[in-house]
């Protein structure tokens, strides 16, 4: 037995490395996509740990704005290139209309139907009303667009701004609005056209401030105003990662309706919280 | 021609395996680059070389005093400081002094730590001077092989013994360790060192006072040292349980007709042996004399040392998936935690290491009291009927096994404790190793034993060379694997996994740590040289300043290659960058893409597949 499990492992250690994927392998893998690749497709690497090696040869086909997505479900088509049998998790749902291999690569391509973005809260960042408030909901302070952010008075870091964070480990694309003490951060859009659903993800940003710090974030969402608005409440802590929320907003179906995102916390020391929205068909 | 005696042949085989140890790490070791650690105790041993520099000088001028005044001892001995003591880093210093090729007065004269004088007259056995600071280190890891030999061969036949040498060197992550100017190396031959003369002064006196001195020196090396007498007491305990044994009510034999009284043993209680006396007296003060940092104020320096320890930030490292930065706060990650460095060894060492570990581990469970480990070789029974705290060990049998499972054990048991950092990964509990490397000879001996009594039992009766030729033959095979697993690791002994996790790929599949520091750069420094970006406007992300120095000393980069400074705002001053590829760096590559506005790196640096360095230019390729 030792002897058959020392002979196996002296050839997989001797074969391994011949069986990793090549460069010419990424290349004609890459040619492939680029033929058959249409505005609006995502492409994903499996495991997720090559996404590296992807971008280096399709990085320009997979902006800021597709590697930081909020999440997989807008994009109707989706190119899969895996290793060792790999599949990515935003490649499971949906039909296979294309698979080739190249060398130690496969490519698939899955087609579903994609969720219609109607109106994405990132995008439109400078959209938005930021205040400040306290605790009865009365404005303390308003804050103005400056240019790479909205920023309140009196506190540095009591801004809005649409930014690449780091949530979990890995990158999104979010507004970041970091809670201040004893009072609401709101980020308000007066006019968001609204579909079936909100879909909203939260989390905090950066690593270090994760490590330095554990106080929760609240998030509530109002979507519409008066008595029919839509009230949803969630509160996010550093174990919770890139934390989905979806709203029923069916019956506001169409309609152009003020959605509002308030942020605090009892311990906002070194939280980085961050946030993404869309409005879906 | 006469031939050599038995011992005669075990030193050959001695100085043969440490021989080899030296060359095959030399051969090896300029493929892998600078960590931080490494960089920051290049500076340091240089700075240290430059107290005995000044030293000869005072001497000459017959002001010795100025050397050893408060200011004299601080200027140099404070580099490092309290981080860690400097044995070996001032072995590195003195090695580097004598034996790198001087070209220190050319365009790299500002780059030393130290002023230099004048063209430094050396030995020059190697071309890189990182190559003459590492060869301390690489001599320890000789030193440690020739040990397990030595001390294997006290229970196992030559091929057995030979192959756990063979065994411990030959495992990818500590072959990391074992050819760098670090001290997880060093400490792994010291914590070895400290069980053999511990184990050796069970029976003979000399090794009691020589194991105070040992210890002290390991204390010297790196702190694991104050560990190494938590794993000694529960041995000796366990040896002499028969003392405390002595002192629990006597025992009846049955209770019917006939019964008798046991004989009531003398009581006593276990001696304090001399090696726990002279570890306890040499081993602080040698610790104290070695480190003039320490003599100017003894208490309070004495005390930040420990406190740096004690007190030590948890580093990010990743595990099973999850990036680990603080002690774990929930039941379900203090159990993830708990798991680490058995998992990280399961999945390090190489497998057929660890099963032949797994059989030894049978072996000596199975062993009977006073008999040998391995048939044939010599046997633990008592040498004489009284004990002794000057021979401790000489009346009882040693207990080998329990010796070999807590020296194992021990040291992945502590990091196992949730509340310690695991930022070191494998490298903190290495000391393990070696002793495992000899359960797994033990293994070994125990299945070559059976495998030639099958033989001779069977068709081949008459045999009887190939029958004496099976065990050496058997042992070739069966360091075959780690041999050529830890040659398919490097220089990126970190990144890689075993058989059972898959490899490169399956590990990081796993979510295990890929590397940290900044070493793995190396491969691709003419890459970097070659980018007309990198002269004056490179993001070097993890690599330490003191490490491009030394780049740039040895000529591997252009004099001319910037460095733009740290984190976010360094990146904001370049052109040119280079991201490691570490759970917690993901924040890194998202400044990446925000501030050269592209997510599409120029090169990746890649080991079957699994990114390890990747480098990003702004605007794009």
């Amino acid at each position: 037995m030792i002897a058959l499990l020392a002979l196996t492992e002296t050839a997989v250690a001797l074969i391994a490395p011949w069986r990793a994927p090549r460069d010419a392998d990424w290349a004609a893998a890459a040619r492939e996509i680029r033929a058959g690749f249409r505005a609006g497709d995502l492409i994903v690497a499996a495991p997720g740990w090559a996404d590296p090696i992807l971008r280096l040869h399709l990085g320009d086909l997979i902006p800021v704005e597709v590697a930081g997505r909020l999440d997989d479900d807008r994009y109707g088509r989706v190119w899969e290139v895996s290793q060792r049998g790999a599949r990515a998790d935003g490649a499971r749902r949906g039909a296979v209309a294309l698979t080739r291999r190249f060398g130690a690569l496969t490519v698939r391509r899955v087609e579903r139907p994609a969720e219609i973005v109607a109106y994405d809260f990132v995008a439109h960042w400078t959209d938005a009303e930021v205040t400040r408030r306290n605790g009865a909901g009365a404005t303390l302070m308003a804050c103005r667009n400056v240019g790479d952010r909205i920023q309140c008075p009196d506190i540095s870091y009591n801004f809005v701004r649409r930014q690449i964070v780091e949530v979990d480990n890995r990158l999104r694309q979010a507004l970041l609005a970091q809670p201040v003490p004893g009072a609401f951060v709101v980020v308000a859009f007066p006019a968001a056209r609204l579909g079936s659903k909100l879909i909203v993800a939260a989390g905090l940003h950066n690593t270090w401030m994760r490590k330095e710090a554990r106080g929760p974030v609240d998030l509530r969402v109002i979507v519409g105003a008066g008595t029919g608005a839509r009230d949803t409440s969630v509160t996010v802590r550093n174990e919770d990662g890139w934390k989905p929320i979806t709203i029923d907003t069916s019956a506001l179906r169409g309609q152009v309706a003020p959605v509002r995102f308030e942020v605090s916390s009892p311990a906002p020391y070194a939280r980085h919280f961050g946030f993404a929205a869309e409005a879906r068909e | 021609m006469k031939r050599l005696s038995p011992r005669g042949v075990d030193w050959g085989i001695t100085f043969m395996l440490a021989f080899a140890t030296v060359a095959w790490l030399l051969a090896v070791e300029g493929g892998q680059g600078f960590g931080r650690d490494e960089g920051q105790y290049f500076r340091a041993g240089e700075r240290y070389w430059g107290w005995f520099e000044e030293l000869g000088e005072n001497l000459a001028r017959g002001q010795i005093a100025r050397s050893f005044s408060a200011s004299g001892i601080d200027h140099y001995w404070s580099d490092n400081a309290p981080d860690h003591p400097v044995i070996m880093k001032t072995l590195y210093g003195l090695s580097w002094r004598a034996f790198h090729r001087c070209s220190c007065t050319g365009p790299a004269r500002g780059l030393h730590p130290i002023p230099v004088r004048g063209r430094h007259a050396t030995l020059p056995l190697f071309a890189r001077d990182s190559t003459a600071f590492r060869f301390p280190a690489i001599l320890f890891s000789a030193l440690l092989v020739a040990m397990v030999w030595r001390f294997a061969r006290g229970f196992l036949p030559r091929p057995a013994a030979a192959a756990a040498a063979v065994l411990t060197i030959a495992q990818p992550h500590y072959f990391f360790h074992a050819q760098i100017s670090c001290f997880d190396g060093p400490i792994t031959t010291m914590a070895f060192a400290v069980g053999f003369a511990y184990w050796k002064s069970l029976r003979d006196p000399r090794w009691g006072l020589a194991a105070g001195a040992v210890f002290g020196v390991a204390l010297g090396v790196k702190h694991n040292a104050w560990l190494m007498p938590i794993f000694l007491v529960p041995h000796y305990l366990w040896m002499r349980r028969a003392d405390l044994l002595s002192w629990l009510p006597r025992r009846r034999g049955g209770g019917g007709e006939g019964a008798t009284d046991t004989p009531r043993p003398k009581r006593r209680l276990p001696r304090v042996p001399l090696v726990f006396v002279s570890m306890l007296v040499l081993g602080p003060i040698v610790f104290f004399l070695h480190w003039p940092w320490l003599w100017n104020a003894p208490a309070q320096r004495t005390r930040a040392y420990l406190n740096r320890h004690l007190q030590h930030e948890h580093y990010n490292f990743e595990y099973a998936g999850l990036n680990w930065n603080n002690p774990p706060v929930t039941t379900t990650r203090k159990l993830i935690r708990a798991t680490s460095p058995f998992v990280e060894t399961g999945l390090t060492v190489p497998v057929t290491t660890l099963m032949l570990a797994i059989a030894g581990a049978v072996v000596l469970a199975r062993r009977r009291r006073d008999a040998a480990v391995v048939a044939g070789e010599p046997s633990e029974a008592p040498a004489a009927d009284a004990p002794s705290w000057l021979r401790p060990g000489v009346d009882v049998d040693r207990a080998p096994g329990a010796f070999l499972l807590v020296q194992t054990l021990g040291p992945i048991a502590v990091l196992a404790v949730p509340s310690t950092p695991i930022f070191g990964g494998v490298k903190h509990f290495l000391t393990a190793m070696p002793y495992l490397a000899v359960v797994a000879g033990i293994g070994l001996a125990a299945l070559a034993a059976k495998l030639t009594a099958g033989l001779a039992a069977g068709r081949f009766a008459d045999g009887a060379r190939l029958r004496a030729a099976l065990p050496a033959a058997f042992a070739v095979l069966v360091c075959l694997p780690a041999v050529t697993e830890t040659q398919r690791s490097h220089p990126d002994g970190l990144s890689h996994y075993n058989l059972l996790a898959g490899g490169f790929a399956g590990g990081a599949s796993l979510g295990m740590n890929r590397q940290f520091w900044g070493y793995s750069v190396a491969p691709m420094l003419d890459r970097i040289d070659a980018d007309p970006a990198s002269k004056g406007t490179m993001y070097w992300h993890d690599v330490i300043h003191d490490a491009l120095s030394m780049y740039k000393r040895e000529g591997r980069l252009s004099m001319t290659v910037g460095d733009t400074g740290f984190g976010e705002e360094g990146i904001r001053r370049s052109q040119l960058g280079i991201l490691f590829h570490e759970k917690h760096w993901a924040l890194y590559e998202g400044w990446f893409w925000e501030i050269y506005g592209t997510t599409r790196p120029v090169f990746v640096r890649a080991r079957e597949g699994v990114p390890l360095v990747t480098m990003y230019r702004r605007g794009g390729p």
